[in-house]
């Protein structure tokens, strides 16, 4: 029997996931100001390097950097162990990820080969501290279950991603690969694994335990927990091959999952009003949305003929952007408002374990985020997810877009501030009643 | 084979299922029916844990040795648990909505990443060594139902 489970001195120091965090809404910062100066030209395709460096800055520096910090922190909860040396490895891969991200950014903007191979060498080194740390941890044999199997396959995709990203920026700086064709293919696929796979897995993982265990939900039926993280990760690699069938099956999963999720937070005991269940709710029918959308025939977007009222933008650019912002984002500041609260309660509330009368010190969760500033966040997200659709639609409205992102994100920024700053004030109350 | 897992799991179902009530009925400011609800969620709770702690714990102790070990820690988070518990009826008592709400939603984290720890590991370790397992599970019944 493994006793280390029982242990709580494997969460690693609350400041390591805290930098992820706190790193997050800064690039999304960068990036409301570079749609602030970029124009209208930003909005013409997927291929602008602008777009690109937009597009990389949303995936990389905010979702990939707060899921980063969040599995720091995950696998010691849900699999009872924690990475080895979690200072030397979070310090290490946080500071070479966070320049190479910039480095990605700013290459692309300026089509510098030598800020290529920069973020090139930082993003793989940065990473692969990083991955080579958690993958230690997961082949290790730790606490089973439907989550880690799906942890696994979701850091599975995160090395694809890498890998194939790797040999594009390779490629983009001029260093010849002879044996793949690197076509548009290749890259849908680099950026299917990112949205899907990696991002799109781990939240499915992640929802198996947070919605029981923070809204006394259900669990979500065996087969959904057995199998809807291995299907999409094998209708991914089905796509190399067969992409549109692959693509319709992608969407039709994420579908189940969307009717899976509604029916469970449905089925919760804790009814009492919660930013994070909106959160959840508005992720699971943009899900049905996407589905809408997909399969509506492609008489409706852009074509030669009048559509049926309006006609729908470019339909990988609509897509795209309604997941990223209304279904990973969402998800992914939905888990925020808990987690930040949850992790800094919880890390003062371990030291009382020794120091019973340090308890009275320790603030409620309410205390760490006001629930009506949770709730602010959610109406400014949905606002700026809306003004994000009218830009791609009218690309002229770039200003409030660029207005809405910067409001919304800074204003995350704040809330994680205090969240930190209340932290840190009641340990040194702790620290300075009990002296060591 | 012993039902300790399963008693034991079933009994954390039942006081998330009267807490989640009373939180809600706080929520809508319906004190009576919070007070009713929360008055059956604390004795639930003072039973289970006074099961654990005088019975499971002790046994547990004594079959394995270990009493430094999990237990422990176990006890001094139901410690924890009872002071929030206490600072929960202040708030009931004063009426107090958002107070009671911050430290609902407080104790029902605590109680749940607890709950995790004790049915992931502790019962099932518990069933694996103390054979007495069904008898006691079955005293408990018994002393329910009286």
């Amino acid at each position: 029997m493994n006793m280390s489970g029982l242990s709580f001195n494997a969460l690693p120091p609350i400041d390591l996931p805290f930098r992820f965090f706190l790193s997050a809404p800064l690039f999304i910062i960068a990036c409301a100001l570079l749609v602030l100066f970029s124009g209208e030209t930003l909005w013409l395709s997927r291929w602008q390097p602008t777009m690109l460096a937009l597009t990389h800055g949303f995936t990389l520096g905010f979702l990939t950097m707060v899921m980063m910090g969040a599995l720091l922190q995950l696998l010691p909860v849900i699999g009872g162990i924690g990475i080895a040396k979690p200072r030397l490895i979070a310090t290490t891969s946080h500071a070479l990820y966070c320049v190479g991200v910039i480095a990605l950014m700013l290459s692309f903007v300026l089509a510098s080969n030598w800020l290529t191979l920069a973020a090139l060498v930082l993003l793989s080194l940065g990473l692969s501290i990083y991955l080579g740390a958690i993958i230690w941890v997961l082949v290790k044999k730790i606490s089973q279950g439907d989550s880690i199997n799906c942890f696994r396959l979701a850091i599975t995709s995160l090395v694809i991603l890498l890998l194939l990203g790797i040999l594009l920026l390779a490629n983009r700086a001029g260093i010849n690969v002879s044996f793949i064709t690197l076509d548009k293919h290749v890259t849908d696929f680099h950026a299917l694994m990112g949205l899907v796979g990696w991002a799109g897995i781990l939240i499915i993982a992640v929802s198996f335990q947070v919605l029981p265990m923070f809204h006394v939900a259900p669990n979500m039926p065996k087969y959904i927990r057995q199998y809807l993280g291995v299907s999409i990760f094998v209708l991914l690699i089905v796509y190399i091959f067969y992409t549109e069938f692959a693509l319709g099956l992608i969407f039709i999963s994420h579908g189940v999952f969307s009717f899976t999720l509604l029916s469970v937070i449905n089925q919760r005991k804790r009814k009492v009003p919660d930013t994070s269940i909106k959160y959840w709710q508005l992720a699971a029918g943009t899900l049905l949305l996407m589905n809408l959308l997909y399969f509506l025939p492609d008489r409706f977007y852009v074509s030669e003929e009048t559509p049926l009222f309006i006609s729908l933008p470019d339909k990988s650019i609509l897509l795209t952007a309604v997941f990223i912002y209304f279904y990973l984002l969402s998800v992914i500041q939905g888990m925020l408002l808990k987690i930040l609260p949850f992790l800094s309660y919880t890390h003062l509330q371990q030291r009382c374990l020794i120091d019973f009368s340090a308890m009275q010190f320790i603030p409620h969760m309410h205390e760490f985020l006001n629930k009506k500033h949770g709730l602010m966040l959610y109406y400014l997200h949905i606002l700026s997810g809306l003004s994000l659709l009218a830009v791609i639609f009218e690309p002229s409205l770039y200003i409030v877009f660029a207005l809405c992102l910067l409001v919304e994100f800074v204003w995350l920024l704040v809330l994680m501030v205090r969240c930190m700053r209340l932290y840190f004030t009641v340990s040194q109350k702790i620290n300075l009643s009990n002296p060591p | 084979m012993s039902s300790i897992p399963e008693y034991m799991t079933t009994k954390h179902r039942e006081c998330d299922a009267f807490f989640s009530e009373a939180e809600a009925a706080v929520a809508d400011k319906n004190w009576s029916l919070a007070l009713a609800k929360w008055q059956l969620f604390a004795s639930e709770l003072t039973e289970h844990l006074a099961q654990e702690e005088d019975t499971l714990f002790p046994q547990f102790e004594q079959a394995t040795g270990m009493t430094a070990g999990p237990t422990q820690v176990m006890r001094m988070e139901h410690q924890q648990m009872r002071a929030l518990v206490q600072s929960l009826d202040n708030a009931l008592a004063a009426k107090d909505k958002d107070e009671y709400l911050g430290l609902s939603e407080t104790l029902m984290v605590m109680m749940q990443q607890h709950n995790m720890k004790e049915e992931m590991m502790l019962y099932p370790m518990m069933a694996q060594h103390l054979s007495n397992g069904d008898q006691l599970i079955e005293g408990f019944k018994a002393n329910v139902a009286v």
